[in-house]
This record gives structure tokens, C-alpha cells and sequence, in this order.
């Protein structure tokens, strides 16, 4: 009976984390892990079917609930179906990117960041990794379709001599979308950058050939001539001096920042509406950090796009987010402006991780520290996640999640401390 | 206080060089020249910041003070020894005094050892305590740096990043060491976490009376941690001096850079960025002259082909430029 429990608490049911009996036995005998693959299997096979399956448009076209979002998402919940049980990267993720904006999200390593900017991108690595439920509309520029889903060509051609092609903008849900159907919008409307852009670069080809392919697979009807122009074009913009060199060069031939110029140059071959930069400038020094922290924001602007803006260092979030997303164990624990987070900042742990991070300003001795961990991403806590380590913990926080709280117009925080000032207020 | 007197480590010229081209006689064409002509003190109890972008030789220049990498030319001398020549027997004894803490704490510690091994066996190698009494000095020092006893019988793969660091830290100190290098020890942590081993770096300091050689590359966590910081480039410290007087007054170009491309926390806050052109050249063909004029914002024609000498400018502070020479005269 009692491994019947301790099973139950590690996979999907209605009673989540209420039957562990006690965290100390943690590990598994191979009876239960052969239990837990088994029930895990029957439920990645059926996500794996649906996203696989052909699908006609109109069953992932959607409306946004504010026109002036690119990008929302609505309680998402991405999982790993491992044989240790189900491990909720992304547990109830709410929220949106608007037009023109960056959004930065913030977090450690391990609290869901990256999954759910994979998840956005559907680079969710099947059949483990899965999208439980949840929506994530995308407000996308795209071909007109005829019946068979191929462009409709206006008969006209552009200068260079490529085929125009009729738009209009649909709202997709991306969460939806047949895997085979997200060509559409990887790549060409949602581009990304990634943190190691050494690994993110294929070594065996020159950077001319990875940045003309971009063109070749989102541009129908290019040729060599259009798609090495625009691959010039676009390392001149990222700031290249010597872009015919750096187009005929092999990867290992340039240094970090080049390299990273590079990745930016491939992201916006296509004039996407949402850059996701995942820790972009982690692997760099600070100098090179601050070129390309500068070229991002410069780029914004002239592209008319939106940036996702993915990080663990609160000083390039403040320096370049308009919104803050903090997250924590695969939750969004508060989110708000810029402004609101570093000034106003309402969570327990949204205060101390500012707070243990030195800054060169501050004088002090002793480091403001979180004390503890991150918990075990398999079987949560059904209580608030942050409570072991909270200072401020109250009776209240030992009962359910806490949900979050509209503190101000764009200001939402998800702590006990909050919900009982509303409810005396 | 007589400890300017004696101080527990002074480097001289140091300079280490790795062949990266040879004859087929053996004879080195071609050199990379990884730590540059490097000299200075640290006192007993005191910690010295060591700043620079990857590929300065900061990592190159901790190794070489342990003797992980022997000197090219130049002197070490600790406690007043001039180790730079001694054999690795001789080495031995030295070893119980000069530890080091490296940066991955995941590929630093041995996969198949349980954590009491993994400090035990130091203790037992340089018999720091009777045999028989190696298990309790080991818990002990285990609860010194925030590890619960229960983890005497755990393996290494069992823990968090941030617990992993306090084992290195723990294996280091096993042995009683005045001097830790410490290469990049919270690079690889979390924010939360990092804020937590440095506060226990900093107690143990006080605890033991330690001296940190601390290498980092993250600038507000070595002004945290340093009472002295040296500052280097391609190889060579291009400054030299107190907290303070770095920081109320740097003077190399390349340091007054280096603090204005620091991402400020606060989002009212627009920073005035000394913009830094391009890359760091290569070590192994190092510009000519000044080794920073490729990128210095100030470059003159002197830069070009003089390097320039490295001297105090005011008591206790040293820089290597051209531009400072200029504005006394």
C-alpha cells in the first residue's frame, strides 16, 4: 500500500504531493521505477500521437485577449515524463509579451526558463519532454494558404527578383500546432539565439552556408544570388566589419563575440516579430557581453520586433527588460515592469535574490544569502515551493500554492503576503 | 602590525611561457606567452582579487604560484622560501600550506568516492592527526563549512552544485593551508547560492586566519571579497593596488572600461559605457607596443611601439600606461 503512495505522489493524478509520506526514502526499488515508466508511457504516447497528428488550420487558430500582445501564455504546463517520475518544468506558466518590448525572464538554473522558451519553439526533446496542456498564441505574419497549404503568389516579383507572396496576420496557438506544421513560425517569425554559440553553429560548414540555408528554407523561390545578399546584408547589420571574410570563414575561426554576432545575424535573416535570447551573453566577458547587450537593443528597434530576453543576471535584465518575469521552480512567482520589480519588489525571493547579488555600489560585509535549495523537481511540495527557504513564512503558507495577486495594473506577485493584505484592504 | 615585514607570498617577475611550436630537435619556435613578467605580495589573512576576460592568464598565474605549472623564469617565494626550484619532494611539505578550490565543483571532485574519502584522504596523506582521530577532525571540518554529518557515507553525484563547492572547499581546507587560490569558485553557482559560499569563504577566512589568492572574472563579487586586486590583460597586470584606490580611482584605461561595461541592477540608472571595440587580440601574437592599444579608446603613437612600464603612481598602486606619464609632466 504504502509504495502504491509513494508511486502515486511521482506521476499525474488529482492528489499531487498530498500522500508522500516522508522525503527521506528517495529512492526507488526497480519494481516502482518499471511502474512509473509504464503509466508515463501511456501518456507520452498519447501527446506524442496528437503532436504528430495532421491537422487542418483552422484547429490551431486562436484570438488574442489583447491586441496589443505578440506573444501569450496561458497556464502552461510542460513535462518530463521521467522514469523517476513526472518532472513539471513549467508548472502554470501566465504571461505575454507585448508588441515592441523586451521581456525578461529571470530565475535560476533549474526553474524553468529555458523549457519554456523550448516550449515556445516546440524544441522539446520527445517523447519525454511533452506540453501537458496549456496555450501559447502567437500573433503571426504569414502566408495566405490555399486549400493544400501551400503560398498564394500576388504574380508580382520584388527587386531582387523573388515571388511576393499575399499576408495576413493570424493568431496561432502554438501549444496546438502539428509538429510538422511549425515551420511556419520557428525560425522565420520566432527566432533564437542560444547561450553557447559555439555548440549552436555547425562546425563542418562555412557561416555563409548556415546563414544562406535560413533563407533558402523560409523564402520560397530563392535563389543562391538573393539568399548571399541578404546573408551579407544581415552580418553588416549585426556589426561585422569584414562581412565577405566572416561569410567564407568556418565557425572555429572566430572568437566568442563574433560568433554570437553570427547567431544574432541568422536570427534576424528573416525579420522575425519575437527574438528569444536564451542567456545570449552568459559565455561572453563583460566587455564583449556589453557590444552585444547594446546591438540587441539597437537591432529591437530597427526590426520592430520583441525580444525574450532569458538570463540569470538581474543587472542585464535591468538594463534591458521592460517587463520582468521571475520564476522559481517552474512557476511564475511575480511579474511586472522593470520599474515595479527592482524598485517595488514583492516576493521573498524576488527580494533576495536582489539581495545577494554585490553590486559595485554597496559597501556592506556580509552578503544577503537565501538560505537552502531549490527542491527536488519530482513530487512538489503542494504548499508555496519557496516556503523552506522563506524568512517571512507564515501559518497560511503550509496550506495551498498561493495564487498569484494583482498587486497594480501590471504588477501580479504569488505569495500569502499579499493575499491577506487584499482581503484586509 | 609586522606584517608588511613578512609577507606570506611574493611574486617576482614570474613569467610562464607554453611552446605551442617545435623543431623536430625539440627546439621551440614559437611561444605563447600565458603570464608576463607579474609581480607582487600578499599578506597573511588578506585576500587579493585577480580581475581580467578569459585568456588573460589569471587561471595560468594561480597554477604557476602552486607549482602546478613550473615558472618559465622569475621567483615565488612563500613564507619567505624561494620555492621556485624545488623538486616535488620538497614541494610535499609546502603542499600542506598552498590549497586550491577549482571552478566546476562537478568535474573537481572523484565520482567514486563517498565525501569522507574524499576529505579524509588528505588528512591521512600529510597526517594532519593521528589516525584514529581522522574521522571526527573530518565531521568537524564538515559542520565548519555547512555540511550535515549524514553526508560523511554520500557520493559526489548526490549534491547540488552549491553543495559540491562546499566539499572542494572543505577538501581544501583539510589541511590547515594560510594560502587558497581560489580559480573562479562561484563562476559556475547561482546567484543564491553564490551569495552563500562566499559568505562562508569570508568566515573561514576570519576563522583561520586565510590568505585568498580569489580569480574571477566577475568584478562586484571580487570587490566583494578582496582587500587588494590586481587587474590583468593579455597576460600582464596592467594595474595593481588597493580596493579602494582602484575603485575610487582607477587608472588604466582598460580597468575604467572593464567597470563601465558592468550591467547595473537598476533600471533608472543609464549607464555612460567606456565602449571597448573588438576582441581581446591572441595571446600567442600579442600586439606590439602597449598590448591594450588595439582597443584603448585613449590610443596615442607612443602606445603603438613602447611598452609601457609598470610603476606605483601613488603609494601602493600600480599601473602600466603611457597616458599616465603624460599628465604628470
Amino acid at each position: 500500500m504504502k509504495i502504491v503512495k509513494k508511486i502515486k505522489a511521482r506521476l499525474l493524478g488529482e492528489n499531487n504531493g498530498n500522500e508522500i509520506k516522508s522525503s527521506g526514502n528517495s529512492y526507488l526499488t526497480s519494481k516502482e521505477i518499471r511502474a512509473i515508466s509504464k503509466a508515463n508511457a501511456k501518456v507520452m504516447l498519447r501527446l506524442e500521437k496528437y503532436k504528430n497528428r495532421k491537422a487542418d488550420e483552422s484547429e490551431f487558430l486562436s484570438e488574442m485577449k489583447d491586441p496589443k500582445n505578440i506573444l501569450e501564455i496561458e497556464d502552461l504546463n510542460t513535462y518530463f515524463f521521467t522514469d523517476q517520475g513526472v518532472v513539471k518544468a513549467v508548472n502554470g506558466v501566465y504571461f505575454e509579451i507585448p508588441k515592441n518590448a523586451t521581456v525578461g525572464i529571470v530565475g535560476e538554473s533549474g526553474c524553468g526558463k529555458s523549457v519554456t522558451s523550448m516550449s515556445v519553439m516546440r524544441l522539446l526533446q520527445g517523447p519525454q519532454g511533452q506540453i501537458y496542456s496549456g496555450s501559447i498564441r502567437f500573433r503571426a505574419y504569414d502566408y495566405k494558404r490555399d486549400g493544400h497549404g501551400n503560398p498564394i503568389p500576388t504574380g508580382e516579383t520584388a527587386e531582387n527578383g523573388a515571388p511576393v507572396y499575399e499576408t495576413e496576420e493570424k493568431v496561432y496557438d502554438i501549444a496546438k500546432m502539428p509538429i510538422n506544421e511549425i515551420y511556419r513560425i520557428r525560425g522565420k517569425q520566432i527566432a533564437m539565439i542560444f547561450q553557447e554559440p559555439m555548440t549552436s553553429l555547425n562546425p563542418i560548414f562555412t557561416i555563409g552556408e548556415q546563414l544562406d540555408e535560413v533563407t533558402f528554407i523560409h523564402t520560397p523561390g530563392a535563389t543562391k544570388e538573393i539568399a548571399k545578399a541578404r546573408s551579407m546584408e544581415m552580418l553588416e547589420l549585426v556589426g561585422i566589419a569584414a562581412p565577405e571574410r566572416v561569410y567564407k570563414a568556418f565557425p572555429h575561426e572566430l572568437s566568442g563575440g563574433m560568433r554570437q554576432r553570427v547567431m544574432i545575424a541568422m536570427a534576424l535573416s528573416c525579420d522575425p516579430r519575437l527574438i528569444i535570447a536564451d542567456e545570449p551573453t552568459t559565455a561572453l566577458d563583460v566587455t564583449i557581453q556589453a557590444q552585444i547587450l547594446d546591438l540587441l537593443r539597437e537591432l529591437k528597434d530597427r526590426i520592430d520586433g520583441s525580444i525574450m530576453l532569458i538570463t540569470h543576471d538581474l543587472g542585464v535584465i535591468a538594463e534591458m527588460a521592460d517587463y520582468v518575469v521571475v520564476m522559481y521552480a517552474g512557476r511564475v512567482i511575480e511579474r511586472g515592469t522593470a520599474r515595479e520589480i527592482f524598485h517595488n519588489p514583492l516576493h521573498p525571493y524576488t527580494i533576495g535574490l536582489q539581495m545577494s547579488k554585490p553590486t559595485m555600489d554597496s559597501d556592506s560585509d556580509k552578503l544577503f544569502n537565501i538560505p537552502g535549495n531549490v527542491p527536488n523537481p519530482v513530487n512538489m511540495p503542494n504548499y508555496c515551493y519557496f516556503k523552506e527557504r522563506c524568512s517571512r513564512c507564515t501559518a497560511k503558507c503550509s496550506g495551498d500554492y498561493p495564487c498569484m495577486v494583482q498587486v497594480s495594473p501590471t504588477h501580479f506577485v504569488a505569495c500569502h503576503l499579499y493575499t491577506e493584505e487584499e482581503k484586509n484592504g | 602590525m609586522d606584517n608588511k615585514n613578512n609577507p606570506l607570498l611574493k611574486v617576482e617577475h614570474l613569467r610562464k611561457c607554453f611552446p605551442i611550436k617545435k623543431s623536430i630537435t625539440g627546439h621551440v619556435l614559437q611561444e605563447l606567452v600565458a603570464v608576463d613578467d607579474i609581480s607582487f605580495t600578499l599578506n597573511p589573512g588578506e585576500t587579493l582579487g585577480i580581475v581580467g576576460e578569459s585568456g588573460c592568464g589569471k587561471t595560468t598565474l594561480g597554477r604557476a604560484i602552486l607549482k602546478l605549472h613550473q615558472p618559465t623564469s622569475g621567483k615565488i617565494i612563500f613564507e619567505g622560501e624561494d620555492i621556485t626550484n624545488y623538486k616535488s619532494a620538497q614541494m610535499r611539505e609546502i603542499r600542506k600550506k598552498m590549497q586550491i578550490i577549482f571552478q566546476d565543483p562537478y568535474s573537481s571532485l572523484p565520482p567514486r568516492s563517498t565525501v569522507g574519502d574524499i576529505l579524509s584522504e588528505p588528512v591521512l596523506v600529510h597526517g594532519i592527526v593521528p589516525k584514529d582521530k581522522v574521522k571526527d577532525y573530518v565531521l568537524e571540518l564538515m559542520d565548519k563549512c555547512g555540511l550535515r554529518d549524514y553526508y560523511y557515507e554520500r557520493y559526489p553525484h548526490e549534491f547540488s552544485g552549491g553543495q559540491r563547492q562546499r566539499i572542494c572547499i572543505a577538501r581544501a581546507l583539510s589541511v590547515n593551508p594560510s594560502l587558497v587560490v581560489c580559480d573562479e569558485p562561484v563562476s559556475a553557482l547561482d546567484v543564491s547560492i553564490q551569495a552563500q559560499i562566499i559568505n562562508l569563504l569570508k568566515e573561514l577566512q576570519q576563522s583561520m586566519n586565510l590568505a585568498y589568492l580569489f580569480i574571477s572574472h566577475d568584478l562586484s563579487v571580487v570587490k566583494f571579497i578582496s582587500d587588494k586586486i590586481g587587474v590583468m590583460y593579455l597576460g600582464s597586470m596592467v594595474e595593481f593596488g588597493n580596493k579602494k584606490d582602484i575603485f575610487s580611482n582607477p587608472l588604466h584605461p582598460y580597468t575604467q572600461a572593464l567597470f563601465s561595461a558592468i550591467p547595473n541592477p537598476n533600471p533608472d540608472v543609464k549607464m555612460k559605457r567606456i565602449a571597448l571595440a573588438g576582441d581581446i587580440p591572441s595571446p600567442a601574437n600579442p600586439p606590439r607596443g602597449c598590448r591594450f592599444h588595439t582597443r584603448c579608446p585613449y590610443a596615442k603613437e607612443i602606445c603603438k611601439y613602447v611598452t609601457p612600464e609598470y610603476k606605483e603612481y601613488e603609494s601602493g598602486h600600480f599601473a602600466a600606461c603611457h597616458l599616465l606619464d603624460e599628465d604628470k609632466k
